[in-house]
């Protein structure tokens, strides 16, 4: 792992001397070589390499692993030549690090990387300049001009200027510098980097109690008739400059003043409500400025949406007037190459990431209908003119990176990423958090392919639309454990220094810290071994499936005295239904004989909430939930009697809403449909079979994994037998969706739960030092700004239809009351 | 006579409450005992079915108007409190389905307890008559 010091330094001083004449003349060679400071490198990145899900990557053949690297590595050497200025290629053949040709792309990876952190470094506090800066793991060929850029200080222009020379065929732009959060909200996750967490500290423990609504406003974007039960907006806006902008459930963009709640402007792409797939959901928007135009230019700063009819819309921040240069009068129609329309069998719930230019998103396909379903394709287009960059179609990579041929579609069927992806302007890359084939609970007619792939973190470079690398979370899935969370980007404290890390939270609990550049967990990877009982294709299981030994928030395996009621009687149905069921703990497979109990259930562990980041305490909070489901694969026959039908052989706008999702999915093509109780409750009283805490919220030491506080999340007042509210105000944690977002005033604010309250929580103790009760559910990620020098702390609470929340459409700001 | 005003008095009010309170308590353990044995056949835990025969006893005595009544439940109420605290300690949520209802029904033979014995009584005061 280690590197030969001397022999490093010299291998940078030859790239950039080398890179000197291809550069701007500013960039001083001398600089690098008085790089002393760079050889360093011990590689600290991959200590403990997994176990099973990587290779022992020796960091030679550093880039993908194993899992990846046959399709990924092929595909992208070609791409060293665009990217590689001379100097790159001669770095790298010098460089004596011999091996594979993944070291090609692996070094205009760096190159990259270089670039953002020397940009940032000029202008970024503290906080992002470190972030790229440290030599990374894992590297080869890399490190060297991973040290040497930063260390060259002029970088800036020289970069840019090879960076330019980077890639003659690629839409993708130069990394540019990202805007910070503070002030704004510039992105769904804050920052750039999907911390969830901001600088700002007026609000703190001891002045939070003051706390008052600064203003509220409503979208006015309420469920019609047909859309009633089927609302979850989910929404988060984002802040930039005096204004907020978001969309409410049904799409409409709107821009309102962040002091006041006044609406500035409101864009109405006009969705149909029988495009609502499971929920009317909009989690968020991003912006792009484009780097060309003048900043007074229509539409030099956009935002950009997907909608729950599929397509990409674009308007101009500032006036909400649609940009006519972005696809067809400013929008982008993703059912292209999908196939027949079905009304919301393929809709967009999440903000779509913007990396290097290129907008990045997914779908999400209504689970569990047919096996001919929509692909799970997830495509990147240019942020200015919306044309098509590359398909990443994991069944037909190639073929398909421009679009399926004429008459055809993208492979179907496929996973599909739903939730919200995260960009690394510094290396490139997209992650994308992949969700399951969209048949979730039978897997033997899966392709190899969606094997690889499904319930994947991947690693795209967005100038080629390739993969880099893919790391697996739970092998053949047949439990909906889709990768729900957006991933965090941080700088992982090693022993040696910090390492460009990813935090991924998963639906089963648990935590993972990986390698940017490489997707190796920077902590063992544990293995166990899965159980087969009762499974209808124990051919098709995985024996074995990972679990992270860096942190998990799943609880032990439910036993029998773990069921619950509120009588002794509806316990016991309880614990008989609990020994009837197939269960052998986590990982039971799906059952037809009889019903099995799923723990977790689907919603998580760690769902689209994801988890809040405070980079300089060091601390992750995470919010999970705890609850099983019980569950049972349907043959044809009782699927059949039931009515189960895909939605394309419904009426429009007929399924989605009230019911819970897998409540009777047909899984058209494969041999059971899928028939899920959510939270798994009792017939009859509807009070949960298994005893509380449902959902909790955790303070985790973001270095040691080790668990600094934990306590349930949300009270019992809403809760009771037949949905009666029981008002008490005893914590009892209840399921909760949606995240938190952590403040520099030491503060946690969250609401998620269903008990409708917003509360601050002490960062340090895990006390819930606020609340405040809304107007409908919260199930939304809250965000913090400030005008003014007035702090600001909003959140969107719309409610849940399946949380079973009030709906409304209320954007909600508090900050402290002025002097 | 004396027999028929005993026999009046226990037709009250306090008489139609215990049987009800016999009734329910009855049904209550009738349950219990055939979903805990069907639990039992299931490798599950034998409690509901001893707790359910216990409510039958209970039942019956109250019935009967027997203060025997109390002291049953009342075995069956500790009983109760050491099983749930063996299976999940100080949980209280936990606690819930397993102390709470049997708790209640505690509080009611508690108040049933006045008009218990009566029947002993007015057998006695049959004899001499």
């Amino acid at each position: 792992m280690t590197r030969h010091p001397k022999l490093s330094l010299f291998v940078s001083a030859l790239a950039l001397t080398l890179a000197a004449p291809a550069v701007a003349q500013d960039t001083a060679p001398p600089a690098a070589t008085t790089e002393p400071s760079a050889p360093t490198t011990t590689d600290p990145a991959t200590p403990a390499s997994p176990a099973e899900t990587s290779p022992p990557a020796s960091s030679e053949s550093s880039v993908p692993d194993a899992s990846s690297a046959g399709d990924s590595a092929a595909s992208e050497t070609p791409t060293a030549p665009e990217t590689a200025t001379p100097a790159d290629a001669a770095a790298t053949d010098t460089a004596e690090t011999p091996t594979t040709p993944a070291d090609t792309p692996e070094a205009d990876a760096t190159a990259e990387d270089a670039t953002p952190s020397a940009e940032t470094a000029e202008e970024a506090p503290a906080d992002t300049a470190t972030e790229t800066a440290p030599p990374s793991a894992g590297q080869t060929t890399v490190a060297p001009e991973g040290e040497a850029m930063p260390t060259a200080e002029t970088a800036p222009t020289g970069t840019g200027d090879s960076a330019a020379a980077e890639t003659p065929q690629s839409m993708a732009r130069n990394a540019a510098p990202q805007p910070e959060v503070g002030t704004d909200w510039p992105f769904y996750g804050g920052d750039a980097h999907a911390l969830r967490y901001s600088p700002l500290d007026q609000i703190t423990r001891d002045n939070v109690g003051q706390l008052e609504r600064a203003f509220v406003y409503r979208t006015g974007d309420m469920p019609s008739e047909a859309a009633a039960g089927k609302y979850a907006p989910e929404t988060t806006p984002l802040k930039v400059g005096d204004a907020l902008l978001m969309c409410s459930a049904m799409n409409i963009l709107i821009s309102i003043d962040a002091a006041t709640g006044e609406e500035n402007w409101r864009y109405d792409p006009q969705v149909s409500d029988d495009a609502i797939p499971y929920s009317a959901s909009c989690r968020g928007v991003s912006i792009y400025t484009d780097p060309d135009a003048a900043a007074d230019a229509p539409c030099a700063t956009r935002v950009i949406e997907a909608t729950l009819d599929a397509r990409l819309v674009a308007v101009d921040t500032a006036t909400g007037e649609v940009c006519a240069d972005f696809g067809e009068n400013g929008e982008v129609d993703l059912w292209d190459g999908i196939g027949e329309r079905v009304p919301g069998w393929y809709a967009v719930t999440a903000p779509p990431a913007i990396v290097r230019g290129i907008v990045v998103t997914g779908a999400q396909v209504k689970d569990g209908q047919a096996e001919d379903a929509p692909s799970g394709v997830v495509r990147g287009y240019d942020a200015v003119t919306g044309e098509l960059a590359w398909a990443w179609d994991l069944g037909a990579p190639e073929a398909n990176k421009d679009g399926p041929p004429e008459g055809e579609t993208y492979t179907r069927g496929t996973p599909n990423m739903w939730t919200a992806a995260t960009g690394d302007e510094e290396l490139g890359y997209v992650y994308l958090p992949m969700g399951n084939s969209s048949v979730d609970y039978y897997g033997s007619n899966r392709s190899e392919q969606e094997n690889e792939y499904s319930t994947s973190l991947v690693a795209i470079d967005v100038t080629t639309g390739d993969p880099v690398w893919t790391f697996q979370t739970v092998h053949r899935d047949v439990w909906d454990y889709d990768l729900g969370s957006q991933v965090s980007l941080i700088d992982f404290p090693a022993d040696d220094g910090p390492v460009p890390a990813i935090v991924l939270p998963s639906k089963q609990g648990d935590i993972y810290i990986l390698n940017r550049e490489t997707g190796e967990s920077l902590f063992p990877v544990g293995s166990i071994e899965a159980p087969t009982v009762g499974s209808v294709e124990p051919d098709y299981l995985s024996g074995e499936q990972p679990v992270s030994e860096y942190h998990t928030l799943r609880k032990a395996d439910l036993t029998e005295r773990d069921m619950w009621g509120f009588t002794p009687i509806d316990q016991m149905v309880c614990r008989i239904l609990f020994k009837q069921a197939n269960y052998a703990g986590f990982f039971t497979p799906p059952s037809t004989d009889r019903p099995w109990i799923q723990f977790p259930g689907y919603n998580g562990g760690s769902d689209w909430g994801s988890v809040a980041i405070d980079p300089e305490r060091g601390v992750i909070i995470a919010n999970y939930n705890n609850i099983p489901n019980h569950n049972r694969l349907l043959t044809r026959e009782q699927a059949d009697e039931r009515g189960l039908r895909p939605i394309n052989e419904q009426s429009p706008g007929e399924s989605g809403g009230s019911n819970a999702e897998g409540a009777g999915d047909p899984q058209a093509g494969s041999p059971y449909a899928i028939d899920v109780n959510a939270g798994w409750r009792a017939p009859g009283t509807g009070v949960p079979c298994t005893r509380p805490p449902y959902g909790g919220i955790r303070a985790i030491d973001l270095k040691t994994g080790e668990t600094l506080w934990d306590t349930p999340l949300g009270t019992a007042r809403r809760n009771g037998p037949f949905g009666i509210p029981s008002y008490l105000p005893f914590k009892i944690g209840t399921p909760n969706n949606g995240g938190s977002v952590v403040t520099a005033g030491g503060l946690v604010f969250i609401a998620a739960a269903t008990d409708n309250l917003f509360r601050a929580i002490d960062i340090e103790t895990g006390e819930t030092v606020w609340e405040d009760l809304l107007p409908a559910g919260g199930q939304a990620n809250p965000m913090a700004y400030e005008v003014d020098g007035r702090q600001y702390i909003l959140i969107a609470p719309g409610g849940h239809h399946f949380m079973e929340t009030p709906i409304g459409d209320y954007v909600i700001a508090y900050a402290l009351p002025q002097n | 006579m004396s027999n028929i005003r005993v026999a009046q008095r226990s037709h009250g009010v306090g008489h139609w409450a215990v049987m009800l309170l016999a009734l329910v308590i009855g049904a209550l353990g009738v349950v219990l005992i055939g979903g805990g044995v069907w639990l039992i056949t299931l490798e599950g835990s034998w409690y509901y079915a001893i707790a359910g025969a216990g409510l039958l006893i209970t039942a019956i005595l109250l019935a009967r108007r027997q203060m025997a009544a109390l002291y049953v439940y009342l075995l069956v109420w500790i009983g109760t409190l050491g099983w749930a605290y063996w299976e999940v300690g100080f949980d209280w949520w936990a606690q819930v389905p397993r102390v709470v209802a049997p708790t209640v029904l505690l509080i009611f033979v508690l108040l049933a307890t006045p008009a218990l014995g009566n029947r002993y009584r007015a057998t006695v005061h049959e004899v001499p008559a």
